[in-house]
């Protein structure tokens, strides 16, 4: 009985899955640039960015992610008639943002000074002293930490429930109402899904960290 | 600019007076978390192989899908099994819960962190297991673990704001009702922001100061 | 002259590390500067190329003036050996010795590359071509990063103390490059306490303290009878050190 439900159920859970995963993939992807972006201005910058982007990601990294949804999506509402989706992948990219400029400032501080140094000597400008050398050996240590992000950004997008998107924790909740009841075993399922996307994820990850280690360093811890 | 500086004056109140709500919340989540983790660590670091195995799927499953989720399981879940809880209880025990998960990973990294010779050192001079690692490790551990723990512990602040959605009259939902009677829903929310920002902020402070006052001589994280 | 380096004063604050350095370097010349730590040898050599600009004076290389508007192509044409090798951490050593060809001179890398592997036998590193930077020992290391500054096809070399991070085992196989290229015409610029290499490759060495050239001679006169003597008090400190070779 139960159990045809859910299984009758399955094509809404999935939908509400896929707007899940587009909703992460566009957050993470914004968060990626301008995180990218920021903690290159951070760490190369006048001392006026360094601060600003400090500045930036203690503000986003300060406010609950339920918090920041509600005031895009009414923010923005208040200019321009704003969709929950995209009002959701603004608010978690902001935030993913903040957290990512964190963890590619990390990996950039970490490149030894002399790494530099060498580009210069033979003639590299800054610019592709960093585009040549410092980011291909940076961005192979990003994985790492970057399987944190991921996970607690994939928690995120059920937050955008609260606004409307009808992504996996929402179609739960139909559901439920439809069928007055099995709360229990469709919220299991949910979190299931959930489960199962995050530990997908994070073997990729992993996958993509081994085989982007460099041949004969050692492995930085990762956590 | 003048105007939301009214509007804050005059609604700042109203979202302050569900902060005792708000830190309730936190606190007793946070006790939760750590008594239910440091449980969860020692299963982990000492348990046979059907404690270990619990210990870590319990991990593994809280760490691994939306608090928002556990919240609905607990508070909408439960009571087809006849427990009935109301939205303050269900939500710190959502967030209790799921704290535990991440504190005791914490602590299972700081017990293991610390040196071996420091077990057989206490083995040595006749403590038994339980007592080496009540007398010896863990107020190692312990002091070890408080940078993480504070990050732990401003997230949980944070994940206070979830409650909302279960009808939980707690910061974020005040503003929302502020919100429905001015239809200044942007300006409410900055508001709240504004405020979860200065208290993270405020914690984070405090907590840096607990990590100095408790940090050994000498040795350094 | 190929290299003219004049004048040179370089301040960190209020402390003068180069008080006034002159120097020149003729086109296939090896010079070696030798001279008690602390002394500005480095600091000269990071001048002349501007890792760390002076404070005043300036650097000529075949006529033209090295300053921060054509900095970049003049690097080009003075390489830079230095001591830690900072070979890059992410490319075999094939594509450390490719890099620059590729990127700075617009080489194909097929091309980069066939160019990177006749630099690498020319320093004894062919068969190690595909191996990583933190695969080789530093001696094996400091042969690839001289042969990526042999690779740009430089006017001039300098050395910044090549062989000073390495055991004492492995200087040997980098000093016998050093003395290789020196006779094969190369010029080069080298800071070093090696006194075999200096008597046996140098045309000159130029002792230098307290941010001064003391005195500069061939190597077997500053060795054998030098005329100052600070420079014979420091090559008898360098001799019971056991570093003569």
């Amino acid at each position: 009985m139960i159990v045809e439900i859910i299984i009758n159920h399955i094509p809404y859970l999935l939908d509400g899955l896929w707007v899940a995963i587009q909703l992460l993939v566009c957050l993470l992807a914004i968060g990626f640039v301008f995180g990218l972006l920021l903690a290159l201005a951070e760490v190369y910058g006048h001392w006026t960015l360094r601060a600003s982007g400090m500045a930036f990601e203690r503000v986003f990294r300060g406010i609950p992610e339920l918090v920041l949804i509600l005031m895009c999506f009414y923010g923005v509402g208040n200019w321009y008639p704003i969709e929950p989706f995209p009002a959701a992948v603004l608010a978690l990219g902001l935030r993913s943002t903040a957290y990512q400029s964190q963890i590619f400032r990390g990996v950039i501080q970490a490149v030894p000074k002399g790494q530099i140094a060498a580009a210069r000597a033979i003639g590299m400008s800054g610019v592709q002293a960093v585009r040549y050398v410092v980011l291909p050996q940076a961005l192979r240590q990003v994985p790492g930490p970057w399987s944190n992000e991921f996970s607690s950004e994939l928690k995120a997008t059920s937050l955008a429930y609260v606004i409307g998107v009808v992504e996996l924790t929402r179609q739960g909740r139909y559901i439920i109402s439809s069928t007055q009841g099995n709360i229990l075993i469709v919220f299991a399922v949910v979190a299931l899904m959930y489960f199962v996307v995050n530990w997908l994820g994070n073997r990729v990850l992993y996958r993509a960290e081994r085989a982007l280690e460099i041949p004969g360093l050692e492995r930085r811890e990762s956590d | 600019m003048s105007d939301f500086i009214a509007f804050a004056t005059e609604h700042l109140p109203t979202i302050l007076s569900a902060l005792p709500i708000t830190l309730g919340m936190w606190v007793l989540a946070i006790v939760i978390g750590a008594g239910l983790g440091l449980l969860l660590a020692t299963g982990r670091l000492y348990g046979g192989r059907i404690t270990y195995a619990l210990a870590t799927t319990y991990v593994e499953v809280f760490r691994g899908t939306p608090m928002l989720v556990q919240m609905f399981f607990i508070y909408f879940g439960l009571p087809e099994i006849g427990i009935v809880l109301d939205p303050f209880t269900a939500a710190v025990i959502a967030i209790g819960l799921n704290s535990a998960a991440y504190q005791a990973e914490y602590f299972r990294g700081a017990v293991r962190s610390i040196p071996q010779g420091q077990m057989v050192a206490a083995r040595a001079i006749g403590m038994t297991r339980l007592q080496a690692l009540r007398n010896v490790l863990l107020p190692q551990a312990l002091r070890r673990v408080i940078p993480q723990w504070s990050n732990e512990a401003i997230l949980e602040l944070k994940y206070t704001s979830i409650a909302y959605a279960i009808g939980v009259s707690e910061m974020t939902s005040k503003a929302e009702q502020i919100g429905y009677k001015t239809f200044h829903f942007f300006e409410v929310f900055l508001l709240v922001a504004i405020v979860y920002v200065v208290l993270t902020g405020i914690v984070a402070q405090l907590l840096h100061v607990l990590e100095r006052r408790t940090s050994i001589p000498g040795v350094n994280r | 002259m190929l290299l003219d380096v004049k004048d040179i004063h370089k301040k960190y604050g209020e402390i003068e590390v180069l008080k006034g350095v002159s120097l020149t370097l003729a086109r296939g010349e090896t010079k070696v500067i030798m001279g008690p730590s602390g002394t500005g040898k480095s600091t000269l050599l990071r001048c002349i190329n501007r890792l760390s600009p002076p404070t005043s004076g300036e650097v000529f290389l075949d006529g033209e003036l090295i300053c921060d508007a054509n900095i970049n192509e003049m690097r080009q044409k003075v390489a830079f050996v230095f001591q830690d090798f900072n070979l890059f951490l992410h490319l075999s050593a094939l594509d450390n010795v490719a890099m620059g060809p590729m990127r700075l001179k617009g080489m194909k890398r097929a091309e980069a590359r066939e160019l990177a592997m006749q630099e690498l036998e020319r320093v004894g590193m062919q068969t190690h071509a595909a191996s990583y930077p933190a695969q080789l020992s530093g001696g094996q290391q400091q042969r690839v990063s001289i042969a990526r500054a042999l690779a740009m096809k430089p006017e001039v070399i300098l050395f910044d103390e090549p062989t000073s991070a390495l055991d004492p085992e492995l200087t040997g196989e980098v000093v016998t490059v050093m003395q290789k290229l020196a006779s094969d015409g190369i010029t080069m610029l080298v800071v070093s306490h090696e006194i075999g290499f200096a008597r046996r490759a140098a045309d000159a060495i130029i002792f230098m303290e307290g941010g001064h050239v003391i005195e500069e001679g061939p190597p077997e006169q500053i060795i054998g009878a030098p005329r100052q003597d600070r420079t014979r008090e420091f090559l008898n400190v360098i001799a019971e050190e056991g570093q003569i070779s």
